[in-house]
């Protein structure tokens, strides 16, 4: 209802200021909206165009932006969840960008896996806004009480086996915690644990399921071990983002798996915890990280005037000025060039996060909300049957098959 | 129209002329609903049939398939066992609204002043709308921070907090406690006006002839309230066959996609996997089984009513 009366607002206002001074509306999901409207604020402060930004609810996003698309009732441009940008690509409904990123000076600094999801047929549809980078977080004191040494997290084994340790230290202590119960969350925490390890869940062009991979099979079981052994945190299989920060923060959690932005959010509201990050391992070894966050994007067929407007709000917010306060708002700047400038104030243990992104991925999918964000969609499935019910092999054959028939209805 | 006419008394009189305005005046008289239900029935029905012979994507052009959706969905695992699911929690649900609110509405159909107060109080929760009750009840049954957890840690019952929807019994148990605590009220109000309808000089007559309470309520009560019996069963067997909020927010269809409703595998074709054809088409079956069932159980009606 909000963005609805917003939209009229901002219609409205268009037709009656003077043709002299653009104004665009930009949608973008609440959790970024605090972000881009400061940006915007800053913009509009030393410009005469005006940017206006309209928030959404995050699940709300396709829907809306679907039906606006075929209502004819599209803003301007849109800030989207990276996720999404094969989806609106591929349906044709996205304004081609590729001069115009191209011809940015720090092109090749842009977080590569934001232009990749925003690639579609050789053609670039996306700048990135905010990216963020999944890691662990871990409780510094919680690990040496239990005798752990840090550099055991470097493998998923050695995860595990420090869980069930610092899972001893009491009756309300568990070693491991993650976000069970919903299917973005475990893309954003446990994929990486199958990248590392150099495999995946989809093809390159996410046209093909690759579920059944060696990765997958050890993850899955390690997982199950520390359910079974009690090591995991019970609100795990059911609870949401904010008990698992809630319990890792009052000391019930050694390992949480988490993302970027909690650096500064301990450091703000939760002072007194000593914490490290960390990347995310495979079974065996090696790291990667999911990189979320959100493209700018043009809607197609918008006037050139307006277009121009959008493109030079971008140029402004990839500017180092406010690329820091993208880091202060949000942990990591778009740019991946200018880490001194960008952290130069900031908490140290940003860089961990800031190192990875470099080498982020995200999965190419036309299907995500079906595949992995449904909750009773297939990925959802896979993780409850393998991990609660310790049915590794089961999962697996089950989420192979109803991955294939997704796929097969859903690829363009 | 000319059987008025011939009659009539007196042929000269002009009847037609008095009539025309009349009929005139009760089609201006029905054209707003009869705009309401085109608008906002029949039109959405049709869009919705129309919809079903298509393969309709959120993004994207609609393709013609024909009856493509509906030989998929007499194939889909998924629908049918929502149903089977859906069915299975009407008949629970059903059984036990009708448990509590029967003595419920025997309780409180006394003369006394009291029982005005306590009518008002097990009504009370029909007024609050289920995707609220249903919040309600998840931060209720939060085992980390939630009510019934602490009271049943504190009490000593348990040893560690209850997880109810992480299997299927207790979930299902505790979406019918809370449909129950939220229903029963609306039902015992519905039996309450059927028992009330009972004349007391037949409950007098059947006394005075030597029936025991027993055989008064079973023979005289319960067959004289009837109507009113029937109307809360289909209204209940309605809404239960249509549930979505309660396990859209409580359970979230887990564990295991084991408490997916019927209505709740329409939302989730039509809105997370954006097939709107096909989750039209569903709507369409679902509506052909609402409509069976309802004729049967108004069958049951009329056969008994039939003998009278």
């Amino acid at each position: 209802m909000k963005a609805v009366s917003l939209i009229s607002l901002a219609a409205l206002s268009v037709a009656t200021t003077a043709a002299s001074a653009e104004e665009v509306s930009i949608w973008v999901r609440t959790s970024t909206a605090p972000i881009l409207e400061e940006l915007a604020s800053r913009y509009n402060e030393s410009h005469d165009d005006t940017i206006d930004v309209v928030p959404v609810v995050a699940e709300q996003m396709v829907p809306k932006l679907g039906a606006a698309l075929a209502g004819g009732a599209a803003p301007a441009a849109v800030a989207m969840d990276l996720i999404y940008m094969p989806t609106f690509a591929a349906a044709g409904m996205l304004e081609d960008m590729t001069g115009f990123i191209d011809s940015l000076p720090y092109a090749d600094a842009l977080s590569p896996s934001h232009i990749r999801l925003g690639t579609y047929e050789g053609k670039k549809y996306g700048v990135p806004l905010t990216p963020d980078a999944s890691v662990i977080v871990y409780n510094t004191d919680m690990l040496a009480e239990a005798g752990v040494d840090p550099a055991s997290l470097e493998t998923l084994e050695g995860i595990k086996d420090a869980a069930i340790e610092i899972s001893a230290l009491g009756d309300d202590t568990y070693g491991f915690m993650y976000v069970g119960n919903s299917g973005s969350w475990m893309v954003y925490d446990f994929m990486p644990h199958i990248w590392a390890a150099g495999d995946d869940i989809l093809s390159e062009d996410g046209r093909t399921q690759t579920v059944d991979t060696p990765a997958m099979r050890e993850t899955l079981q390690l997982y199950a071990d520390m359910w079974a052994a009690g090591a995991t945190h019970p609100t795990t299989r059911s609870g949401n983002g904010n008990a698992a920060v809630e319990a890792f923060a009052s000391g019930q959690v050694g390992i949480l798996m988490s993302g970027s932005y909690i650096v500064n959010l301990l450091t703000a509201n939760y002072p007194d915890v000593a914490f490290n990050i960390a990347p995310i391992p495979g079974p065996d070894g090696g790291r990667a990280t999911f990189a979320g966050g959100d493209d700018v994007t043009m809607v197609k067929g918008i006037s050139d005037e307006k277009k121009a407007l959008v493109e030079d709000f971008i140029t402004f917010y990839l500017q180092p000025e406010q690329q820091v306060l993208i880091t202060e708002m949000s942990g990591m700047p778009s740019r991946t060039d200018i880490a001194d400038v960008a952290y130069a104030d900031f908490d140290e243990r940003n860089l961990i996060a800031y190192d990875v992104l470099k080498s982020g991925r995200t999965p190419y999918t036309y299907a995500n909300d079906e595949l992995f964000v449904s909750l009773t969609g297939p990925w959802l499935e896979m993780l409850e049957t393998g991990i609660f019910d310790g049915d590794v092999d089961g999962a697996i054959e089950t989420a192979s098959d109803r991955f294939e028939q997704i796929l097969k209805r859903t690829n363009p | 129209m000319s059987e008025t006419a011939e009659a009539g008394p007196s042929p000269e009189e002009p009847p037609v002329v008095t009539r025309e305005p009349h009929q005139w005046l009760g089609a201006a008289l029905i054209t707003p609903s009869l705009l309401f239900i085109g608008l906002l029935f029949l039109l959405p029905m049709g869009m919705t049939v129309w919809m079903s012979f298509h393969n309709w994507p959120l993004l994207g052009e609609p393709r013609f398939i024909g009856l493509e959706n509906f030989s998929e969905l007499m194939g889909d695992r998924r629908f049918w066992s929502s149903i089977r699911f859906t069915a299975l929690y009407t008949v629970l649900v059903t059984s036990a609204i009708f448990l509590v609110a029967f003595p419920l509405a025997l309780l409180v159909d006394r003369p006394l002043r009291i029982a005005g107060f306590f009518r008002t109080i097990y009504f009370m929760p029909v007024v609050i709308g289920f995707g609220a009750a249903a919040t309600l009840w998840t931060w209720l049954l939060n085992p980390d921070n939630g009510v019934f957890a602490e009271l049943l840690l504190r009490s000593g019952l348990v040893d560690a907090a209850p997880r109810p929807t992480e299997s299927f019994w207790p979930a299902l148990i505790v979406v019918i406690l809370m449909v129950v605590w939220k229903q029963a009220g609306f039902t015992m109000v519905i039996l309450l006006t059927g028992l009330q309808s009972v004349p007391d000089d037949v409950t007098e007559a059947a006394k005075i002839d030597g029936a025991g309470p027993l055989a008064r309520f079973v023979r005289v009560t319960l067959p004289l309230m009837r109507n009113s019996i029937i109307l809360a069963l289909v209204l209940n067997v309605t809404w239960s066959m249509l549930a979505f909020d309660q396990f859209f927010i409580i359970t979230q269809g887990g564990p295991r996609n084991s408490t997916v409703t019927a209505v709740f595998s329409i939302y989730l074709q039509s809105f997370s996997s954006y097939r709107l054809g096909y989750g039209s088409a569903m709507s369409l079956v679902l509506l052909v089984i609402l409509v069976a069932i309802s004729a049967m159980q108004m069958a049951i009606v009329n056969f008994r009513k039939a003998p009278e």
